[in-house]
């Protein structure tokens, strides 16, 4: 590789290399202030919003960068920057810097304060991975950013490591972590070993060859998706998934359960789309090279994946092990807009974690100051705080109202592009039972609702007072959960200008 | 001022109120004066109404200026194929008036009920529920679309139920609120389906290309049978909120609201959007459609101004009187007298409110009596709520140099002229009548209320003049019923700018074989060409850019050809007969009115004793509230209330007799509903649950069997989706 092919993919990594400046920032500053960690979360912001200035420019440039121009095929690299890549970066980015927000005023991250560094450190790391995980085009960075992200999260959900509950949790994660990773392994190399080369676009090329063996491929196929799964959760790859929810802290929680998915899924779409694909029908549909079912091997696990959320769901005590089970059934319908395997359905996916990306935050959020007022998460403490705190209860009402997916929530507009997706393309059976579970899922939502609004309050009310700074973070969230709900043009404009993956 | 400036300051005037309405419901508690922020609103709205209105009527008055944006659009809906939900706005003439009558009295009423709503628990709400109906009222009018039109209808209806039963301590404002949303709701039903027959047919909600699809001789499922039930469905939501016979039973109850309210909403502009739909809708009514809208249209006004002549309720006098003048405009609707129809809305918004506003300072000057036999001899204390009430009055009773009298006039000549090219020549006489009884009724009314002599000394004693902010609208209101506003000449409006430069009749698009004779675009007239322009020009249906809104300009005139030289001339012919006739029998109502109560030459009691059964009619509003409620009970509407007229007994039976088998019916449902439906939805529930349980068994919290079930998922899946064995 020449030396200015490298200078040349620098610009490419502007955003990579913006987090990670500010990550090694935190790190110094954090030696540096001595006691006082103030500093650290600015530090933290400021590199997020510099990294969003250049992922914003890379909404409109395509390219590659660590390319291999000496190579016989066509010019591919390592690391793929397409408007595809930047929205879910945007996304990412949008959830860390919500979550920032949300440790200022998280009680739990407030008592480990003299380990803001680490914290804020740990976070930004997992930033970095997401980053190369969405734009990774070659197996070896998909390993690696994989690896980053999950070292990350796995000291992070142990990071109040006094309490029980949260260094079970990390301990579970790690070895289930672990075990996935290894099974992903194992399928990247049976793909090596079948190609010979890592480079998703050239194993793509070799993989149009009729004569592949099917059956190495399949199993390459499902131990890699395994690996994925594990990120977004998908069933039956998702059994860490409540354990670790209910244990992290429940910034961490948010965090895991939108920006961490959101590059989990960026990287199935982009691994599947890439490897698997051999052209593009004019309306929009996958030619898929016959090696491999994925659409059936798609709609059987986005099928489970939401029936096991939801039923699991129905019978959680815990609101965060609730919201855990919900993530799990959402995964389950977006990876459905991904079965779809057309253009119409990626553009379903997009809208959809646009969307599910505020509400899904912004009920965690809701969660988070409940639970820094009442101690609790549990089901049975929430009952009468509709009347005890108004602002929270409605508010956290329509943000569940909004996963449940009626209008008219922003919530309502995802699940109907992702329906007409599938029944444009002729998937009618899925589609109604996506319905049926969402029909499953207005229960145990509900419950909650009627836990806060029809029981009559355990205790005589308390005076609960909020800060500014947590009713601007719900205004924003909130904001277009309602406004998308009744005017998602934008959105829908935004994610079909976003469709675009490189070289397809 | 460009066209694109005039559409994004009218996107202003209608966002104003509704921001009034959202600062007033959240934070209204909290400001000190909330009547200041609802009302500055408004009289901002008002501002760029009057500028709005000037822009369009001084540079574009042949034109109709067009906004939309697209809302929806979504790509592949099976059947349907692609399928857009634009929304937009629409400047034409019509609307800038209607803006600009809109905002006016909005802004009226604000005022008045600064002063009359004083001190009342729930003030800012008031304000707050008052500038929601504006909004709504606003987005009626300015919409170009049915879609939206169907939304700020609802809107509307929901801001009236909330007026309505603003005291709904009071158990009569509640109940009548109900009875006002109910009853809309049967109208809207059916203007829902008139909606929806449209959409099917041409998957768009905007008139134009609507109205360019029918044009083009594109009918709905191909046949004009449908045409008509279309236009009569729709007209259907005009029956529910202009309180049209046999829905009108819901506005004079809805007098319990605040009577500010009543003069805003259930006089000058709500009940009016009933008359402005049909107005929208008018180029698309066939023969029948229009007939048949005519024909309620007079059913209602004579119905209503029979009632009206008998009442003792100051506001259940104007109510009848309204009910009974929203029949007249829709009977000329029916009977193609547009323009007028269209005039005697706005004319008659100024004088009912004028009248509801000051009936509305009779009433608070007496301490909320609302009865007129308590009142008498106001006059003198109230001088200046008598004048403009005795304007208003003389406005209404179509005498000469008022607004009412031409407005009042060309109706009168549209029905004769109907009546002689057609033969149906009830509705004339009809019309006629209505006009003398509202003569008499109105005169009543003052001479009950400001002359002779007082009645309860005691609340006389009390009663003054009102202060200025409750004066002002009625002088304005007052001022506005004079004639020169809408043309120079006191004898015929059709000289003046209103209806000469302003408003005209649009080319109906129904087939030639559908219209009335009248209407029939003969050779000679030029309209037949240009229309078929026109048609052509609107189908191209030019692809609208997502979000970015497009501003689009039509020729009205193109559009704009009158009816037949047939129409034209019996029109003309009838313009004198119709006026003398109209001066005539207006003279004899308010000559009768005098006679029975100012110079007492006659003892209207010894009237009513020997006219008994008609006046026990009348007094009892024709017994529409007990046969509704008889027939409700009953089950069937139009059988029974028949019967109800003849024979009660036939009905218990049938009541009766429906009871006993509803009984039955209802047992052998409970019974299937216990133990089928009940089980099965039990049976679903447990299945839930139970497959919830199964899949919390996999949750052991040990990781070990987490890990376990991991690799034999792989091997499962592998197994499951193996490629060749």
């Amino acid at each position: 590789m020449e030396f200015h092919s490298i200078l040349n993919s620098l610009t490419y990594l502007a955003p990579e290399i913006t987090v990670s400046a500010a990550l090694i920032l935190v790190v110094l500053f954090d030696l540096i202030l001595g006691k006082n960690k103030k500093a650290l979360p600015v530090i933290a912001l400021a590199g997020m919003v510099a990294a969003s200035f250049f992922v914003f420019q890379q909404m409109t440039f395509n390219g590659f960068a660590f390319s291999k121009v000496s190579q016989p095929w066509i010019n591919v690299g390592m690391i793929t920057v397409d408007s595809f890549g930047a929205f879910f970066k945007s996304i990412v980015i949008l959830a860390t810097v919500l979550v920032i927000f949300f440790s200022f005023s998280s009680e739990e991250i407030k008592k480990s304060f003299d380990r803001l560094g680490e914290y804020y450190t740990l976070v930004l790391g997992m930033v970095l991975g997401m980053f190369l995980m969405i734009s990774a085009s070659d197996l070896l960075l998909v390993y690696l950013s994989l690896e980053l992200v999950s070292l990350s999260s796995y000291v992070l959900a142990g990071f109040t490591k006094l309490r029980e509950r949260s260094s079970e949790a990390a301990l579970k994660y790690i070895i289930y972590g672990a075990v996935s990773s290894g099974l992903m392994l194992f399928g990247i190399s049976i793909l090596f070993g079948m190609t010979g080369s890592t480079n998703l676009y050239v194993i793509n090329s070799l993989l149009q060859a009729p004569n592949i063996n099917h059956l190495a491929l399949a199993f390459a196929g499902i131990l890699i998706f395994a690996g994925i799964g594990y990120k977004i959760s998908a069933a039956p790859f998702h059994f860490w998934t409540p354990d670790v929810y209910e244990g992290a802290p429940i910034t961490i929680t948010a965090f895991l359960s939108v920006a961490s998915k959101a590059a989990g899924f960026a990287l199935l779409i982009r691994f599947v789309k890439i490897t698997f694909i051999s052209g593009v029908a004019p309306s929009g549909h996958w030619q898929m090279i016959p090696a491999f079912p994925w659409k059936e091997f798609l709609i059987v696990i986005s099928i489970l994946t939401m029936t096991l959320g939801n039923f699991s769901a129905l019978w959680q005590t815990n609101l965060k092990r609730l919201l855990a089970y919900s993530s799990i059934a959402h995964a389950g319908y977006i990876l459905m807009g991904i079965a779809v395997l057309s253009n119409q359905g990626l553009i379903a996916v997009l809208i959809y974690f646009g969307i599910y990306a505020f509400m899904n935050l912004g009920a965690f959020f809701i969660v988070m100051l409940i639970a820094n007022k009442i101690g609790s998460e549990e089901l049975e403490d929430y009952k009468g705080l509709g009347y005890t705190m108004p602002f929270l209860g409605v508010t956290f009402g329509m943000f569940l109202v909004s996963l449940i997916g009626l209008p008219p929530s922003a919530g309502f507009i995802g699940k109907l592009y992702l329906f007409i997706a599938l029944v444009d393309a002729k998937m009618i059976v899925v589609a109604v039972i996506a319905l049926l579970n969402t029909v499953v899922s207005l229960y145990y939502y509900i419950k909650v609702l009627r836990e806060m609004f029809l029981a009559k309050p355990a205790s005589p009310s308390t005076a609960f007072k909020l800060s500014p700074l947590s009713l601007i973070l719900i205004i924003v969230m909130l904001a277009p959960v309602v406004i998308f709900g009744v005017y998602f043009n934008p959105i829908v404009e935004f994610a079909k200008g976003c469709v675009t993956i490189l070289g397809l | 001022m460009t066209e694109a400036v005039l559409l994004n300051i009218s996107i202003a005037i209608l966002l104003l109120p509704a921001l009034g309405f959202i600062t007033l419901i959240l934070f209204g508690k909290r400001i000190p004066g909330p009547q200041w922020v609802g009302t500055s609103l408004i009289f901002l709205a008002l501002c760029i109404s009057i500028y709005v209105g000037f822009g369009k009527l001084a540079f574009y008055a042949g034109q109709n200026l067009i906004m939309e944006g697209r809302w929806i659009q979504i790509l592949n809906v099976p059947v349907l194929g692609q399928v857009n939900f634009d929304l937009g706005i629409k400047l034409d003439n019509l609307t800038v008036i209607m803006l600009f009558v809109v905002n006016l009295i909005s802004f009226l009423v604000h005022l008045f009920s600064m002063e009359y709503m004083r001190g009342d628990i729930r003030f800012s709400r008031y304000y707050a529920y008052l500038g929601i109906f504006t909004f709504s009222m606003l987005g009626i009018v300015l919409t170009h679309n049915i879609l939206m039109m169907y939304i700020f209808w609802e809107l509307v209806g929901i801001s009236s139920y909330l007026l309505i039963g603003f005291w709904f301590e009071k158990k009569s404002a509640s109940d009548a609120s109900k009875k006002a949303f109910l009853v809309n709701r049967v109208g809207d039903t059916g203007m829902f389906i008139g909606i929806m027959i449209l959409f099917t047919n041409y998957h768009t909600f905007t008139f134009d290309t609507i109205f360019a699809q029918i044009a083009a001789g594109n009918l709905p499922f191909h046949s004009s049978a449908w045409l008509t039930a279309c236009g009569i469905m729709i007209f259907l939501g005009a029956v529910g909120k202009s309180a049209q016979f046999p829905l009108h039973v819901w506005l004079p109850d809805a007098m319990e609201g605040p009577t500010p309210v009543s003069a805003l909403i259930h006089a000058a502009t709500m009940v009016a959007a009933g008359v402005y739909l049909v107005a929208r809708i008018f180029v698309m009514l066939t023969a029948d459609a229009m007939l048949t809208i005519a024909v309620i249209g007079m059913i209602t006004s004579f119905i209503a101004a029979t009632i009206a002549l008998t009442q003792n309720d100051i506001k259940k006098v104007l109510a009848y009187s309204t009910v009974s003048q929203l029949g007249y405009m829709i009977m000329a609707l029916g009977v193609g007298a547009y323009s007028y129809a269209f005039f005697h809305l706005v004319t008659h918004a100024f004088f009912k409110a004028c009248l509801f506003l000051g009936s509305g300072s009779v009433i608070h000057a007496m301490h909320h009596e609302q009865d007129l036999r308590k009142m008498g001899g106001l006059r003198k204390k109230m001088p200046i709520t008598y004048y403009a009430f005795l304007i208003s009055t003389l406005a209404i009773s179509g005498v000469p140099f008022t607004s009412g009298f031409l407005s009042k006039d060309g109706i009168l000549a549209g029905t004769l002229a109907f009546g002689s090219l057609t033969g149906h020549w009830l509705i004339p006489i009809v019309a006629f009548l209505v006009a003398m009884m509202t003569a008499f009724y109105m005169f009543r009314l003052v001479i009950l209320a400001f002359h002779g002599e007082p009645r309860d000394l005691h609340k006389y004693e009390h009663a003054h003049e009102s202060p200025f902010v409750m004066a002002m609208p009625l002088v304005l209101l007052s001022v506005l019923s004079v004639f020169f506003w809408y043309g120079l000449n006191p004898f015929n409006p059709s000289t003046g700018w209103f209806l000469d430069k302003w408003i005209k009749t649009p080319t109906t698009i129904v087939p030639q074989n559908m219209r009335f004779d009248f209407m029939k675009t003969e050779a000679p007239v030029a309209g037949s060409l240009e229309n078929a322009k026109a048609g052509e020009v609107k189908t191209t249906n030019a692809p609208i850019a997502v979000g970015a809104p497009k501003v689009t300009k039509q020729n009205e005139s193109e559009t704009a050809i009158v009816h037949s030289e047939h129409y034209m001339h019996a029109m003309h012919q009838a313009h004198y007969p119709a006026m003398a006739l109209s001066l005539l029998l207006g003279g004899i109502g308010i000559l009768f009115s005098f006679l029975l109560y100012q110079w007492k030459k006659i003892d209207p009691d010894k009237l009513a004793e020997s006219l008994k059964p008609l006046y026990k009619l009348s007094l009892n509003k024709w017994y529409f509230d007990e046969i509704y409620a008889a027939t409700f009970i009953g089950g069937t509407l139009a059988f029974s209330k028949f019967l109800a007229w003849f024979d009660n007994k036939v009905v218990d039976g049938i009541v009766n007799g429906a009871a006993t088998l509803t009984r039955m019916v209802s047992k052998l449902g409970g019974l299937f509903d216990h133990v089928v439906v009940d089980g099965f939805v039990n049976f679903t529930a447990y299945l839930s649950g139970f497959i919830g349980i199964f899949f919390r068994k996999f949750q052991t919290g040990k990781v070990q069997t987490y890990v376990v079930f991991v690799v034999f998922s792989v091997i499962i899946l592998l197994f499951i989706f193996r490629p060749f064995f």
